[in-house]
């Protein structure tokens, strides 16, 4: 070994060495990870050592609050982490899945089998499991209205593996409406469209959606109304501040009155501009009790805000980037780059708006808009972490209605697809492989039984016997699902049980695939740091 | 009022920032008590500029409130006035964004010690019916220091004066500076100020090392990651907003390992989101990071993430200034100090000194052109120094010198005159270069006339011209900022101070060589100089940078070519950044080598 003589503080870890490094990492992340799957998971509540609390359910944010050191642990973390950026849910199932796979290798290698043909039995179930998947899956017809009740009853299934069923059935309706206000025809649709706002205040049942847009602040002057009805909205991007400009700044004044002069000069042009908005708003406004509120992606300073004050107007300044978007999309009008050539079609339109205070927080609520294209789900909670945890929630149930529409698709959840695949690929798949892939086929079969055993295994039920039933239920030729209650083979269609097609699909794509360089490694070297050392 | 918001990125940024806002606080904390001494009552800065006042949301777990206090102890912790009339306490908190590994905040949470401070029960858990199972982490200890400033809060709460404790607290003052001497593990074990909630951000997930996060690459996807960059930015803007006329960003990055990469893709979109705001950007380095890299290829990569870090930060900002020695102990910085160079809490507070005394004309109030106050004078805010200092040869490149204590302006004749005894804190520079064309901006704070008498403004003035005029090379240009506000030395400050300093920071007659450095105990305040300089001087480290570049980077077969994919830079990137580079140089050397560039 070359390496040896290169650096002799080198570490190498020979092929079976290896194999067991993996196989042991990839074990030890499942068993971490295992207990959060599904609606009788454990939630975990994980206190640092500053008495900071994080509450969460969700293998992403679990496996991005671990340190985890060993280089095989995080490439499994990472490949389930990347599946959540995708396809937002499924970071739990993915590394339990990998794991299975792991753990079923081991059996075969164990006896003597060659990685290799494993891996090569792992690719031709994949394929074939993939091809399952298209015959499996429950079409959903997108028209110009989707069907609602299908998105509830996926979104409800990712929810209650989050959230207590209350709860999660109330954010349900939620984050379906949300979905449908920003859903454009022909278009792709794009989530950050939905502001995801939080107050900590009162319960998290008190969590609602807001037609509009709800702002983390408020005007800055004490003289501008906290609550106005029927009001003009200029959403705009120019600076309402006096700033010395890049090119003059360099100009040396000799005296003080010139450079009184250039200040007052520098001043004039602000309030030219503050002028201009003031009078569209008379335009607008005159002989009416409507009302006019600004909401700038700039700064507006307090001269200037003083002078919209004094015109009545409401002023909001340094807007989020993303909600000069939002905010066009929710109450009409477009953003403006210039206040030169204002006219009254740049306007949006909003019922009601009004400030609420708490502590040193303020909010700023756009609601009663016309049409909205864009909307806030407002997290109420009574601490960080609760709060923390139901946006996690939100996030996922708001990415699993998305799929929905744009897969087309459904499929059957409570472990159905897992139990209809693995019978699959023993009863069919198998007979038509040749030579000894044939048991790398039967590895990935059962490796894929761990999604409802480990369901079954949260449940407090017993993993064989659940197995057993489902089996033979499915053999009798229905399509069958766990009922985490009792443990008896349940029709997932009757209970509304649904997952995302294109979750499932990357789950089987990128688990053989990581589970198969884990077992094709021949040698690891790792210079510096004790690899056998437990992590 | 014009705010600066401030920004620490990394390990080493924030133990500089650490030590900076501990001197913040403790001239607040001086300002309002009534003993102290008149110069802290009433030294004419502004400290809004840097600091924003709020007001707790409730509070929480019957902690009871704070209550108004006018005795401030030395080095303790600025305490919070209530008023009863509202829900919640009011507070003075820094404007800042700190950015760091997650687990480096040691025994302070991430919501700061302010706002919602955990309780120490986890509340029940109301979102979810089924198993519950808790992971509780070892409770991090409060060292001594910490373990003082909560025992003196809860006793402020509960209004309990005893003054009897006085005796005790001396000897116990002794051991906190001791602990601190051998325990300061993380930025937060010697930091005695509040911080909001909005202003500490842990990047979590990282699944990294400190010795993995060693390099440009390791940091470049951070940023994007998820929705990490989006949540930096989100409060960011927190604090931009509640500025009525923000003057400037001050931003502090550890530019030794992956945090580079972190801070220039978050400079990037700030350059977006506030274009006409100015960025002051210092690059901070511990002496430490230029020890743990050996071998050649571990050099190879060094020298590319140094001059691939510098051209990408200087592009996203209006001023750099590079900052940390790789030796800062035994150097002509440190005459009157006893660093060692092994412990970032030592090396952190001399830079955090300096950036204290830059940040003086930020804070002083503009007066008018004929006003003249016995303070301050020479204001200037960020905006005058990012367009001053480049001058006309637009080099945005500066050179940072100090010194501390600052010697007196008279007195002692066998002492050197103050502006000799500047030196450097930027690492490569040349250090005879002779550059007519440059341009400094000096700051002279709390200097001593002689002895113990400590200097007015114009003393200081008439002083530093007179050194000027008799200074064998001049600038073109030179700014003058004077406060007569010395550096007050906070309590959690490290034992540096040699012998021959004295309690205001005079440098006293024949000193004894063996004696146990001063601590903050015996060290109350001290006087410091600071210089930001544009000079051709800086072209050493400029050269290096670009030579590497070309020699592993650009250069056809380069070594370190493979390495740059992995980080994410094609071959044009780095082609510009080869450009920007030797733009820089030849704005200060006209003449520079082309031939480098045949190949």
């Amino acid at each position: 070994m070359s390496l040896r003589v290169l650096n002799p503080n080198a570490e190498v870890l020979n092929k079976s060495e290896a194999l067991r490094m993996n196989i042991n990492a990839a074990k030890g992340l499942q068993d971490v990870l295992k207990t959060n799957l599904g609606p009788k998971g454990t939630i975990k509540m994980l206190v640092g050592g500053a008495g900071d609390i994080k509450l969460t359910k969700d293998g992403n944010t679990l496996l991005k609050e671990m340190q985890i050191q060993n280089p095989t642990a995080i490439m499994i973390a990472r490949t389930a982490v990347a599946q959540d950026d995708i396809s937002g849910d499924g970071t739990t199932s993915t590394v339990i899945f990998i794991g299975e796979l792991m753990k079923q290798s081991d059996r075969y290698i164990d006896e003597g089998m060659h990685p290799r043909v494993l891996v090569d039995g792992f690719e031709i179930a994949k394929r074939a499991t993939l091809q399952f998947l298209e015959k499996f899956k429950t079409p959903v017809v997108m028209g110009d209205e989707p069907d609602k009740e299908i998105l509830k009853m996926v979104s409800r299934t990712t929810l209650r593996t989050k959230l207590y069923e209350a709860l999660a059935d109330q954010l349900t309706e939620i984050v379906v409406n949300a979905v449908l206000c920003i859903r454009k025809p022909e278009e792709p649709i794009d989530l950050f469209m939905v502001e995801i706002m939080h107050m900590r205040h009162k319960f998290d049942v008190d969590t609602r959606l807001v037609e509009g847009l709800v702002l983390d602040h408020g005007s800055r002057h004490p003289d501008m109304k906290r609550r106005a009805e029927n009001c003009y909205i200029l959403t705009c991007n120019v600076s309402l501040e006096y700033e010395k400009s890049e090119i003059n700044a360099g100009f040396f004044y000799s005296n003080a009155e010139q450079r009184e002069k250039m200040v007052a000069a520098e001043r004039r042009s602000v309030d030219e501009k503050v002028k201009k908005i003031i009078e569209l708003k008379n335009k607008v406004c005159e002989g009416t009790d409507n009302n006019f509120v600004v909401i700038n992606q700039k700064g507006i300073d307090p001269p200037s805000l003083d002078m919209l004050a004094k015109a009545g107007i409401i002023a909001l300044r340094r807007a989020k980037r993303r909600n000069m978007e939002r905010l066009v999309l929710a109450c009409g009008g477009e953003a403006v780059n210039s206040v030169d050539d204002l006219t009254p079609d740049v306007l949006g339109w909003a019922g009601l708006v009004y400030e609420h205070v708490l502590g040193e927080e303020k909010y700023t609520f756009v609601e009663n808009v016309k049409n909205p294209h864009s909307c806030t789900i407002l997290i109420k909670g009574p601490n960080d972490h609760t709060i923390a945890q139901i946006k996690d929630a939100v996030r996922d149930g708001l990415r699993a209605v998305k799929n929905t529409i744009e897969d087309e698709a459904v499929i059957l959840g409570a472990g159905a697809f897992e139990i209809a695949a693995r019978q699959y690929l023993v009863n069919e798949v198998m007979k038509t492989v040749q030579g000894r892939a044939q048991l790398g086929v039967e590895a990935f079969a059962d490796a894929l039984l761990v999604i409802p055993k480990t369901l079954a295994e949260n449940a407090g039920l017993d993993t064989q016997d659940v197995i057993i039933s489902l089996k033979g239920e499915h053999d009798r030729g229905n399509v069958v699902g766990l009922n985490q209650y009792t443990g008896e083979p349940i029709d997932p269609q009757m209970e509304g049980i649904f997952d995302n097609y294109s979750v499932k699909r990357q789950i089987i794509n990128s688990g053989p695939v990581i589970a198969s360089q884990l077992l094709l490694v021949d040698e690891v070297i790792r210079a510096g740091r004790n690899m056998r050392k437990p992590s | 009022m014009r705010e600066v918001v401030t920004i620490q990125v990394g390990g080493f940024a924030n133990f500089v920032g650490s030590h900076f806002w501990n001197f913040q606080d403790e001239l607040l904390g001086l300002a309002g008590d009534l003993e102290s001494d008149p110069t802290f009552k009433n030294h004419g800065l502004n400290m809004d500029v840097l600091y924003r006042c709020g007001e707790t949301h409730e509070v929480e777990g019957g902690r009871g409130r704070l209550m108004p206090t006018d005795s401030f102890a030395h080095g303790r912790r600025l305490l919070i006035l209530v008023s009863p009339c509202l829900q919640g306490v009011l507070t003075c908190t820094p404007r800042l964004v700190s950015v760091n590994y997650q687990g480096s905040l040691g025994s302070m949470s991430s919501s700061g010690t302010l706002y919602n401070q955990p309780p120490d029960v986890p509340p029940p858990v109301t979102t979810w019916k089924g198993a519950l199972s808790t992971q509780r982490s070892q409770r991090r200890k409060r060292n001594l220091f910490l373990q003082s400033l909560y025992e003196d809060e809860q006793r402020q709460s509960t209004g309990v004066d005893n003054g009897h404790a006085d005796a005790q607290d001396e000897i116990r003052d002794k051991d906190i500076v001791e602990c601190l001497e051998n325990e300061v593990q993380c930025w937060t074990d010697f930091s005695k100020v509040h911080y909001h909630p909005q202003s500490l951000y842990e990047l979590s997930g990282l699944w990294m090392d400190a010795q993995e996060f060693n390099n440009y690459g390791s940091g470049k996807d951070v940023f994007s990651e998820g929705i990490r960059g989006e949540e930096m930015n989100d409060r960011i803007r927190f604090f931009v907003e509640e500025c009525d006329h923000i003057q400037g960003i001050q931003v502090l990055v550890d530019d030794s390992g992956g945090f580079s990469s972190v801070a220039a893709d978050l400079l990037q979109s700030i350059a977006d989101d506030y274009a006409n705001t100015p960025v002051l950007l210092y690059s901070v380095r511990d002496p430490g990071s230029y020890m743990r890299y050996k071998g050649r290829k571990m050099n190879i990569s060094r020298d590319l993430h140094d001059a691939v870090s510098f051209a990408r930060l200087s592009s996203f900002c209006k001023l750099i200034v590079p900052v940390g020695l790789p030796f800062l102990s035994g150097g002509k910085a440190s005459t009157y100090l006893h660093v060692n160079d092994e412990k970032p809490y030592h090396c952190s507070a001399v830079y955090a000194a300096a950036l204290h005394s830059l940040s003086l004309p930020f804070r002083m109030d503009l007066l008018g052109p004929t006003a003249i106050s016995n303070r301050i004078s020479g204001a200037l805010d960020v905006n005058g120094i990012v367009q001053i200092l480049p001058g006309p040869r637009q080099n945005m490149v500066a050179i940072v010198d100090s010194t501390m204590p600052a010697h007196s302006l008279t007195g002692n004749p066998a002492e050197q005159p103050l502006l000799s005894k500047l030196q450097s804190l930027t690492p490569e520079i040349s250090e005879d270069a002779q550059d007519l064309q440059s341009v400094e901006t000096l700051v002279v704070q709390g200097a001593l006339a002689s002895g113990e008498q400590r200097a007015s403004v114009s003393e200081v003035q008439q002083a530093i011209s007179a050194a000027y005029g008799e200074a064998m090379t001049r600038p073109r240009f030179c700014h003058l900022s004077v406060s007569t506000c010395p550096l007050p030395i906070p309590l959690p400050f490290p034992a540096i101070f040699s012998d021959a300093v004295g309690q205001r920071g005079e440098i006293l007659g024949n000193p004894n060589p063996d004696a146990a450095p001063k601590t903050s105990l015996d060290v109350h305040s001290i006087p410091v100089a600071a210089r930001l300089r544009s000079s051709s001087a800086i072209l050493p480290f400029l050269s290096n940078r670009l030579e590497n570049l070309r020699k592993f980077g650009i250069r056809r077969g380069a070594l370190g070519g493979e390495l740059l994919k992995t980080w994410g830079f094609g071959k044009e990137e780095l082609e510009d950044m080869g450009e920007t580079l030797s733009g820089m140089v030849r704005t200060l050397d006209p003449i520079s080598d082309e031939d480098s560039d045949s190949d």
